[in-house]
């Protein structure tokens, strides 16, 4: 006891709380900045930065901005592909990797091995070739762009893999003893079975897709089908001087994910240990 | 099949379900992944614009960005790029999971502040540094404000070359470095903390601990996230991009960007593709020493 209350009143201990929470400012306060920003009064200066932080606060900035570009709908778009994307890609990727984990076919090492040198191919060194490649399937501009090169990365059939290798094999000789094919094992056993492992890579996938800039940059034209994100540079070039109204676009881009990652933070956490230690 | 080994006396090869299984994702795998590789080879060989195939170029294209001394420039500045950037995304992130491995009253907050920039799109954080960083922004203000820089004063954090860079990496480290301390935090609280109690009693400070126990232990990780670091800062782009959009006079123009602009805006597919070729190789090159040790690592995990 007499070792945990000198513990905490120790200078050293003071300092690393003083580090910590600098740090911590250091971290938030550009988000702050931005957020505080878009509440502010269009054209406002910076002044003193205190009074940045203090009343008054407004609105009109976000109404301004849902009138001037169609917001809502690239809100939608950015919504609809997050969503699709990690939804399709965790099936195609649970079915390759239940089959690597659990079926005996040829070839499967190399197969294997296909796919995890998969994952050191740089694909922004590629990207010219795969805008051709889109170009020749003539998906260029449209949803089929936003979601279908997204569906090969393998990222997840490793991981997923992994996991399967851990349920015994016992459990696929029961499953066939009661008479499940191979695709109801895969859907009644492993797939409730994977749920912390395809929860992970869901939220790492939709922040992924949902923070998107290269592609959707190049492989989008059509305004209507614009991300959030190819559209906040839209709205900087025509409001160059002010700060409030890009400020507005940015910090309402940002604040679903803030939240989303508030509330499944332990799910990126996971996500991050599955793609560098345990990937 | 000839082997057999025991492992198969339950059953023979499936191979027509597995194909069925693993249909779904190797279309997509191949089509987007592998494809444009060979395709991109294929397009290097040839004088090629947004128009079409114009005829075929041999070498040329390799030739004509071996001797390009933009195409060298744009390496050289994403070698700069990550040898600057990557020490401090080791080295911030490192002592970040230091100070969360140390508990604090509050952890969880200070976890989730210190990592809760990485979940930001590269737009945005490009849009709000834009902000900060220009000769009236907050920064310049806040230096004012506490008297580094005179009344009159601003620094040109993004029109001057060394600044410019010194800005990119810095918002670089703040925007990225919450990966990297995730991966340090797991690896840290795998050390047994007997081994801590130990030193402990034997008289061991808090340097001699990170020293002889934590770094020995961190060891693998350490190298693994470096290797890690320097491909993804080997691949820079979109924040460059956004933030000078390779300026000042292209001082900052990384090797993606220069790729992107001969192939979108010089209209020049077949050199865009092969210079794409070269830095494919070089990264595949680097990868291969992430794939090796990636390798010893998972099967020491099974």
């Amino acid at each position: 006891m007499p070792e945990h209350a000198s513990r905490k009143l120790s200078l050293p201990v003071l300092l690393l709380y003083i580090v910590a929470f600098s740090l911590a400012i250091i971290c938030i306060v550009p988000i702050l900045w931005m957020v505080v920003t878009s509440l502010k009064p269009e054209g406002s200066v910076i002044g003193e930065i205190g009074r940045r932080f203090l009343p008054p606060f407004t609105f009109e900035n976000y109404q301004y901005i849902f009138e001037s570009a169609p917001i809502v709908r690239w809100t939608m778009n950015s919504l609809f592909v997050s969503m699709v994307v990690p939804i399709l890609s965790l099936i195609n990727a649970s079915l390759a990797a239940y089959a690597l984990s659990k079926i005996n076919f040829s070839y499967k090492k190399i197969v294997f091995w296909v796919i995890l040198s998969g994952m050191m191919l740089p694909g922004e060194a590629t990207i010219v070739s795969l805008y051709m490649v889109a170009n020749g399937l003539d998906i260029l501009d449209s949803y089929y762009a936003l979601i279908l090169p997204a569906l090969a990365g393998p990222l997840g059939v490793v991981i997923i893999r992994q996991f399967y290798d851990g349920i015994p094999n016992e459990l696929v000789d029961a499953a066939k003893i009661d008479g499940c094919g191979l695709f109801k094992t895969w859907w009644n056993i492993f797939l409730p079975l994977s749920k912390p492992v395809m929860a992970a890579l869901f939220i790492f996938s939709f922040l992924g897709t949902w923070n998107d800039f290269l592609w959707p940059f190049l492989s989008i034209q059509t305004e209507e089908l614009y991300t959030l994100p190819i559209g906040i540079p839209f709205f900087m070039s025509s409001y160059n001087q002010d700060e409030t109204l890009p400020m507005t676009v940015n910090a309402y881009a940002s604040v679903p994910i803030i939240i989303v990652f508030i509330f499944f933070q332990k799910y990126i956490v996971k996500g991050i240990t599955f793609t560098g230690i345990k990937g | 099949m000839n082997k057999a080994p025991q492992n198969q006396r339950r059953k023979g090869n499936h191979n027509g379900v597995a194909a069925i299984f693993l249909t779904p994702y190797f279309a997509f795998f191949i089509v987007f992944s592998i494809v444009p590789i060979f395709y991109g080879l294929y397009v290097s060989f040839h004088k090629w614009t947004l128009a079409g195939k114009q005829g075929f170029a041999g070498l040329d294209n390799y030739l004509y960005a071996i001797k390009d001394p933009d195409f060298w420039a744009s390496l050289g500045h994403t070698g700069y790029f990550v040898l600057l950037s990557t020490p401090l995304l080791i080295l911030v992130p490192f002592a970040l999971s230091l100070i969360l491995d140390a508990k604090l009253k509050g952890r969880t907050f200070l976890r989730t502040v210190y990592f809760m920039p990485n979940i930001l799109s590269v737009a945005v954080i490009s849009f709000v540094w834009i902000f900060i960083l220009r000769s009236d922004g907050l920064l310049n203000t806040l230096l004012r404000e506490i008297g580094i820089l005179g009344q009159e004063q601003e620094l040109f954090w993004l029109d001057e070359p060394k600044l410019a860079w010194i800005s990119l990496v810095l918002i670089t480290t703040w925007w990225t470095q919450g990966f990297n301390m995730i991966m340090f935090l797991t690896g840290l609280q795998d050390i047994p903390t007997d081994q801590y109690e130990a030193a402990t009693i034997d008289g061991a400070n808090a340097w001699k601990r990170l020293v002889y126990i934590t770094l020995p232990a961190m060891r693998q990780l350490l190298i693994l996230i470096t290797v890690l670091t320097v491909i993804a800062s080997s691949k820079v782009f979109g924040q460059v991009f956004l933030v000078t959009k390779g300026g000042p006079a292209n001082e900052t123009r990384t090797i993606i960007q220069y790729i992107y602009e001969t192939g979108f805006r010089s209209n020049e597919l077949g050199l865009s593709t092969a210079m794409s070729f070269m830095f494919f190789v070089m990264l595949i090159v680097l990868s291969f020493l992430q794939f090796k040790f990636f390798n010893r690592k998972s099967d020491q995990g099974e």
